[in-house]
């Protein structure tokens, strides 16, 4: 029966001196096919090299379990990267640890490295100088930056310089920052370097699909030209709000990339309310308005979206999602045909799968940068 | 043995572990001798005791070989001489006469010049005075020179360096060492290439789509400043182990594995190098200093904060070089040579690329995932030799990712490999000369790097990019490929 197993001949991660870090993996390894414990023979398996950045020991802890589920899917070399830059005292400490597990019973267990370095004070300006070298040669890397907000200090520019693939999540980032126009201004940066990714948007792809779906008849096409308004509605006081913000904001940046609108300009009602903002499409003016909503579970739906085509009356096309985050609603009105809602189950993948397929994946999203771009524009304004 | 400048790093970290290593595998008659000969005063006992010291600390041995240390350094001695004082030389000779008596040395005598450059015409000439550049029993014993690197420093000084060298030997007895060539893997790459039939036919180029040689360092300069600053990074490496490295991967198959047919053929490619002309350097070659920075955690200075080294020095810490090949085999093959101290780490490797397939079969997100294959060679530090192959990745999607083959020496065989000193020194006294340099081979490179040296003098400053410690070199470099839409292979 297949099963993860402990860091093999470890237990607990191993502390080590940083000089002897590729030294005591070749050691680990050793011990490894050596130790007459493991029922199972060892093998190193590793595809490519995953830098995970962290913010804390928690974090830190965190994702050492979500990367022993990710090296079943994708064995690799795994380093998982903590800053503490205001410590009162420097230093560089780093432990080293393997994930196991067995594909087929009675066959060889499959292992992945993992390393963990935490650098304080001072020493942060040091870390890409001890991650550099444990990178694989001749694989592709990615960064999976899981952290509050995607702002590599300058001296990480020696570790984007070798990186393919920067995984970020913007659901994990913290409200109120300029953080997505952060983050278009590196992808602007660094286009064509390095291929950004974003768990978020993955989140966001079966409403896409569902919005997209629905103009997929030649019928319904011309409506998609004449989209007068966009309705965002997202929780209020909810866990997810930050998720759902950054997810609206995503939405809206897609529909103006893929539909050729030129952003306009904003407006707010009041501080408590989010921005309304408004384009030129070809047809006129689009605008695109964002509600905060209390949700209360009985109700059903935490995540709306509503287009509204120009005509009389109006065509409606609304999506809308309830809190347990599985099923969508989808009504479409038009005019002189019966409205149509149908139910659609959606496939609701958590972090580790969403990460596994973007390692599969690794390719360059260019409408992601295209939607980010826009995106950028309307929190600028 | 006898190493001259016996008092430097080179003997303690290297030759005298070697030798004991030798000895301790047999390999070495029972009387081999050393005589270490060096300008600092010491006695017999007070080396034997450093060198014992030495043993222990770069073999890391254990206490139990203690008796073993003791018993090899029964065979050490030392003179202290004035290299250039004739008398030094015949008490050299008569100890080498007494060693022939009382342990049976048999006039076979090995001399290594592990001297600062400036010493090695004169201890040449010395030797050739004092009647000791000949056999000491002619067709019955041998003697035989080796000869560290730099030789020379440029093509005018290598010449009469060779010149002077085979006034008292003759080309046969002249050893000029490349501890690169003695490297495992370096040998196995003639292996690899001429052992295994289904690599041979794909390597030029039409198979090859060019080819990258990196040797990188992760220390600066050390306590060796005053030496750096007059040699520099492109006459300290590039000129000597990276341009064997690359007549080794390109010359023509040899008709029979000896020392002549090696290093005919290696001196023939050498020749098809196209040299550089002073127009072409800037767009050809890039050179670098390294600035502050970090490595494996700690903060180092700029070069010129070094110890021995001008706040204003324009010596290259970092060269990058762009070289074509002109013969039937490698035409219009773009081989990228870079070599660096203070980079991101400690690796030499040989990374060749094959040409893309051609006809993208896959459409759409599997595409993306297929990169040309590589085949690497890493010299050091970890031995061995890995192709770089596309993969499907299993599941129900058709997405591909590159995937590495590997061989590695420690793995492999279990035991790591001897190391290079080792090798040569052994093949030095057994009268093979195939992994040393020879002088036209010598010569050639230096007519390789003689204008690109020339015209970085008179270019001082300008053009000297920077890289901060602990990266992999200026951007320049990455400019320098990337202009012809290729990458340097991550090593």
């Amino acid at each position: 029966m297949a099963g993860t197993i402990e860091p093999i001949g470890l237990g607990e991660p191993r502390p080590v001196n940083v000089a002897d870090l590729e030294a005591e993996l070749s050691a680990l390894w050793r011990s490894a096919a050596e130790d007459p414990a493991a029922e199972n023979a060892v093998t190193r398996a590793c595809t490519l090299t995953v830098l995970i950045y962290v913010e804390s020991d928690e974090a830190a802890y965190d994702v050492t379990s979500l990367v022993a589920e990710v090296t079943r899917q994708n064995p690799c070399r795994a380093i998982i990267m903590m800053l503490e830059p205001e410590a009162a005292s420097s230093g560089i400490e780093a432990w080293v640890s393997a994930h196991c597990h067995l594909p087929v019973a009675g066959e060889k267990q499959v292992c992945s490295e993992q390393i963990t370095i935490r650098a304080r004070g001072e020493s942060g300006q040091g870390l890409p100088s001890v991650v550099l070298p444990l990178t694989v040669s001749g694989l592709p890397i990615f960064l999976w930056w899981r952290a509050g907000s995607f702002s590599p200090p300058p001296y990480f520019d020696e570790i984007l310089r070798v990186t393919q693939h920067v995984i970020v999540d913007t659901a994990r980032f913290s409200p109120g920052s300029g953080y997505l126009q952060d983050l278009a201004a590196w992808v602007h940066r660094f286009s064509g370097k390095v291929q950004l990714t974003d768990l978020n948007w993955n989140r966001i792809t079966p409403w896409r699909q569902l919005i997209a779906q629905c103009f997929d008849s030649p019928e319904r096409r011309p409506y998609l030209d004449r989209l007068s308004e966009v309705r965002i509605e997202y929780e209020l006081d909810s866990a997810r709000l930050v998720t759902q913000r950054a997810q609206g904001l995503l939405l809206a940046g897609w529909l103006a990339s893929r539909l050729g609108w030129k952003f306009l300009r904003s407006e707010r009602q009041n501080e408590s309310h989010p921005r309304t903002f408004f384009f030129k499409s070809d047809f006129g003016t689009v605008k695109v308005a964002r509600n905060l909503k209390r949700v209360d579970n009985a109700c059903g739906v935490c995540f709306t979206i509503e287009l509204t085509a120009e005509g009389t009356p109006p065509a409606r096309f609304s999506f809308s999602r309830g809190p347990d985050g599985k099923v969508v609603k989808t009504l479409a009105e038009v005019p002189d045909a019966p409205p149509i809602g149908r139910s659609v189950r959606l496939e609701v993948l958590d972090e580790v799968e969403i990460l596994n397929e973007e390692l599969k994946m690794g390719v360059r999203d260019r409408l992601y940068e295209e939607a980010l771009t826009v995106v950028a524009r309307m929190i600028a304004s | 043995m006898v190493i001259f400048g016996a008092s430097g790093d080179l003997t303690k970290r290297k030759l005298i572990p070697a030798l004991f290593y030798l000895t301790r595998e047999r390999m070495l008659p029972a009387g081999f001798s050393v005589i270490g000969c060096a300008r600092t005063p010491a006695t017999d006992e007070s080396f034997r005791e450093e060198m014992g010291q030495a043993v222990k600390k770069y073999l890391k041995l254990s206490p139990e070989s203690d008796a073993f240390v003791e018993s090899f350094g029964k065979g050490i001695y030392y003179i202290a001489a004035d290299f250039s004082d004739p008398a030094a030389y015949e008490q050299l000779k008569t100890l080498l006469d007494r060693l022939d008596r009382e342990r049976g040395t048999s006039g076979n005598r090995l001399f290594y010049l592990a001297t600062p450059p400036s010493f090695f015409p004169v201890i040449v000439k010395c030797l050739g005075a004092a009647g000791l550049a000949k056999a000491k029993f002619p067709g019955e014993s041998w003697t035989r020179i080796i000869i560290e690197k730099p030789f020379g420093r440029d093509l005018a000084s290598a010449r009469e360096l060779n010149r002077v060298v085979t006034e008292v030997f003759n080309e046969e007895q002249v050893y000029r060492i490349d501890h690169y060539l003695g490297k495992e893997t370096v040998q196995n790459l003639l292996v690899f290439r001429y052992a295994n039939g289904i690599f041979e036919p794909f390597w030029n180029r039409r198979y090859i789509e060019h080819v990258q040689l990196s040797v990188a360092e992760d220390l600066g300069v050390e306590n060796r400043g005053s030496y750096y600053e007059e040699a520099g990074l492109l006459r300290d490496m590039i000129q000597n182990h990276v341009t064997q490295l690359l007549s080794l991967v390109t010359m023509e198959p040899p008709a029979i594995f000896d020392a002549t047919s090696v290093r005919d053929e290696k001196a023939k490619v050498l020749r098809a190098i196209r040299p550089l002309s002073p127009e072409q350097i800037d767009e050809f070659a890039v050179r670098g200093q390294y600035t502050e920075g970090w490595v494996g955690g700690k903060k180092v200075p700029a070069y010129r904060a070094e110890s021995k080294v001008s706040p204003t020095s324009t010596t290259e810490t970092y060269a990058a070089i762009k070289f074509y090949i002109d013969n039937w085999r490698w035409a219009d093959v773009p081989f990228y040579l870079r070599s660096g101290k203070r980079l991101a780490k400690r690796v030499s490797e040989i990374a060749i690329q094959f040409r893309r397939v051609p006809h993208l079969l896959f459409k759409g997100a599997g595409a993306d995932g297929i990169e040309p294959n590589v085949l690497s060679v890493n010299v050091q530090p970890n031995e061995g030799i890995s192709l770089r192959i596309c993969a499907k990745l299993p599941g129900a999607t058709m997405q591909i990712r590159p995937v590495q083959m590997e061989f590695r020496y420690g793995e492999s065989f279990g035991a790591p490999p001897p190391t290079a000193y080792e090798t040569l020194l052994l093949d030095c006294m057994l009268g093979d000369a195939t992994l040393f340099n020879r002088s036209d081979a010598v010569e050639i490179s230096w007519e390789l790097v003689d204008p690109i040296l020339d015209h970085w003098r008179d270019q001082g400053p300008k053009g000297l990019a920077t890289y901060p410690a602990g990266s992999w070199g200026p951007a320049e470099a990455d400019t320098l490929i990337e202009r012809d839409g290729r990458q340097w292979h991550r090593v």
